[in-house]
């Protein structure tokens, strides 16, 4: 039994624009899921629909067994934390952090007691006088998370809230995020474009495109396993060759090339995809999926060369070490080993 | 000569400001307060004075019910408006300005014909068979009062809206995400952080009904005067400069202190202790 499932959920903007496509997504308790995608995929938008800001125009969002899709906002007991923060800027942290037990109208003592374990277990003790206006992003960042928890949410969504600080201080809060997770049990959906933050901290990932999932995995199988075109590129694969399936582990090219590819896959016909750190510039001895190519543009990484090869199989981008330097117009043989190869569907 | 830029580019407003106000304020508030010494004496008989009493308490009391009034209707109006979208926030706030584009004089004149014996409202009353006789409506308290909330009303509206727009939606939607219904957000959100807007609102607003002249003399008559009528009468029909030097004074001295009142107020509400006004 799924904790939280979003069931064929349309989200249509202005009667016209629509954003979310029956989107489907299911969600364990105490998982920490991550909504990955490109600028403007619905990434907001799907967590609105379950925060109640917006209502859907079409599925339905169960949570624990029970229907939410028309409990209003203040009724839902999600912790929000905002990209903004949107911490209260008259209220001190103290009062922010109290905002929501003093709603639910407990007693005094209890209310003080709970604010001052949540800021002691977000190390903001000593700032619980302090206004908002007079603390750094990353403490105010910290103040979000505290007065979202501290009312023990069934749900806790947060709106890329790592996007404003600097580097150094996203690694740390991510860190953050994922042992209050961890300490409380709580099940959290984490909106962000960024893949490695996206990686470190998700149990599974949803990889968002035009208002579809399109492909809901462990952050392990998205790296290694990418189903679609769309995610392969997102994760860094740049070489797509068109291929059709001959038999058993045997592709075959447009120009008739066979190619083996140890994955196994029901694609019939697919693209062949891999990265460039995994095709080699092989010499004589190699046959095993080898294609002859002409050096194009070289480009300096530090670590290794890049060069843009034009293929039997097309153009391809390569990565090779810096030990041997191809000039343009060179002849080269390339490898692409059979098992680095990924068959993705073809995204429109 | 860079340092003294500043100061000679604020030459020609000072100059302004000391020749056609400071001066002649100076001239007019002098007489008061020196007839060969120094003196109290002006100020002692008019505060001694039944009839300048009664008044100031008028102006005061229309000045402070206006001033509440406007604001109680005011401010929910400024919320309305500041949550609508841009194009209809647009069209809202022109509809608020709308009767500042006319002269007070007409919309005063508006105002008789409403409130006269003959007025709308006496006629609709009346054909209703709710009343017998006309009421008296215009030429009372309650017609000036009338006159300057809708004089002064669009001033609050415009005011505390603008500062209302400035909240970020984000804030309200955490209010609610941490239970808070749309009215507590409002009560606990929007409200204290609109404070800077609805003082103004509320100086702009008392300050404009103490001291407006065109509304109390049209539809209050000679039997209700207030400090601005009450300074004309004084020094245009009995010549009296010195008694109106006084009064205006007093209405000066009443604004201060009223100002006062308000950044105190402000001070208290607002724990971070910021200047309003
Ligand atoms: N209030 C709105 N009215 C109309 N269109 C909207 C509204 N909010 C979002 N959209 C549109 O819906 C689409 C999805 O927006 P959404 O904010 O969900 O994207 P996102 O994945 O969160 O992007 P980002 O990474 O930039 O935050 C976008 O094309 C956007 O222009
Ligand atoms: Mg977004």
């Amino acid at each position: 039994m799924e904790f939280l499932t979003l069931n064929k959920i349309d989200v249509t903007y202005d009667k016209k624009k629509t954003v979310l496509k029956g989107l489907n997504l299911e969600v364990k308790e105490g998982e920490l899921v991550s909504l990955l995608g490109p600028s403007g995929c619905g990434k907001t938008t799907t967590l609105r629909v379950i925060a109640g800001f917006i209502e859907p125009s079409g599925g339905e969002f169960i949570l624990d067994g029970r229907n939410y899709t028309k409990v209003p906002v203040h009724k839902r007991n999600f912790g929000i934390v905002f990209q903004s923060y949107a911490l209260f800027p008259h209220l001190n942290v103290y009062d922010n952090v109290a905002f929501g037990l003093k709603l639910q109208k407990l007693k005094k003592a209890e209310i003080k007691r709970k604010v001052e374990d949540m800021l002691e277990i977000c190390g903001l003790s000593e700032f619980a006088d302090r206004f908002p206006g007079q603390m750094s992003g990353g403490q105010r960042q910290r103040v979000a998370l505290a007065r979202a928890m501290v009312i023990q949410p069934k749900l806790l969504l947060l709106d890329e809230p790592l996007s404003n600080l600097d580097a150094k201080l996203r690694i740390n809060m991510r860190v953050e995020i994922k042992r209050l997770q961890k300490k409380f049990g709580i099940t959290m959906i984490f909106v962000t474009h960024d893949q490695e933050e996206c990686f470190s901290i998700s149990d599974k990932v949803a990889v968002m495109n035009n208002g579809l999932i399109e492909q809901y995995d462990t952050p392990e199988n998205i790296y290694l396993k990418p189903k679609t075109e769309f995610v392969a590129r997102f994760i860094g694969f740049n070489n797509f060759i068109p291929l059709k399936k001959q038999s058993g582990g045997i592709f075959i090219t447009e120009r008739k090339e066979l190619i083996q590819v140890e994955q196994e896959t029901k694609l019939e016909e697919g693209l062949g995809t891999i990265r460039p750190d995994d095709i080699l510039l092989a010499d004589e001895t190699v046959s095993e999926n080898v294609m002859n190519a002409t050096v194009g543009v070289r480009t300096f990484l530090g670590r290794s060369y890049q060069y843009e090869v034009d293929s039997t199989a097309g153009k391809l981008v390569v990565n090779a070490p810096i030990g041997k330097v191809y000039e343009p117009g060179d002849r080269v043989r390339v490898q692409l080993p059979k098992n680095k190869i990924i068959i993705v569907r073809k995204s429109m | 000569m860079k340092k003294q830029l500043p100061y000679l580019l604020l030459m020609p407003g000072s100059i302004l400001l000391i020749v056609f106000l400071i001066l002649p304020l100076i001239k007019v508030l002098f007489p008061t307060i020196y007839e060969g010494t120094f003196t109290v004496k002006n100020y002692r008989e008019f505060f001694q004075d039944a009839y300048f009493m009664k008044i100031l308490i008028r102006t005061l009391k229309i000045a402070v019910l206006c001033t509440v009034i406007s604001m109680f209707l005011g401010v929910p109006t400024a919320y309305f408006i500041s949550r609508c979208n841009k194009k209809k926030r647009g069209l809202l706030l022109a509809l608020t300005i709308f009767p500042l584009l006319t002269n007070s004089v007409i919309r005063s004149f508006a105002w008789i014909n409403i409130l006269g014996r003959n007025g709308i409202v006496n006629t609709l009353l009346m054909n209703a068979g709710i009343i017998e006789k006309p009421l008296t409506l215009l030429y009372t308290e309650f017609s000036i009062l009338v006159g300057s909330i809708y004089l002064f009303l669009p001033l609050m509206i415009i005011t505390v809206a603008g500062t209302m727009e400035n909240i970020e939606n984000d804030l309200m939607e955490a209010a609610e995400s941490l239970g808070a219904s749309r009215l507590s957000a409002f009560i606990k959100i929007v409200l204290p952080m609109s404070i800077p807007g609805i003082i103004v609102g509320n100086i702009l607003v008392f300050t404009g009904t103490l001291t407006a002249y065109t509304t109390p003399q049209l539809l209050g008559g000679n039997s209700n005067l207030v400090l601005a009528t009450f300074i004309y009468q004084r020094a245009m029909s009995l010549g009296d400069w010195t008694g109106a030097g006084v009064v205006a004074a007093v209405m000066i001295a009443a604004t201060m202190v009223v100002l006062r009142i308000f950044n105190a107020l402000a001070a208290k509400i607002d724990e971070r202790g910021e200047k309003y006004a």
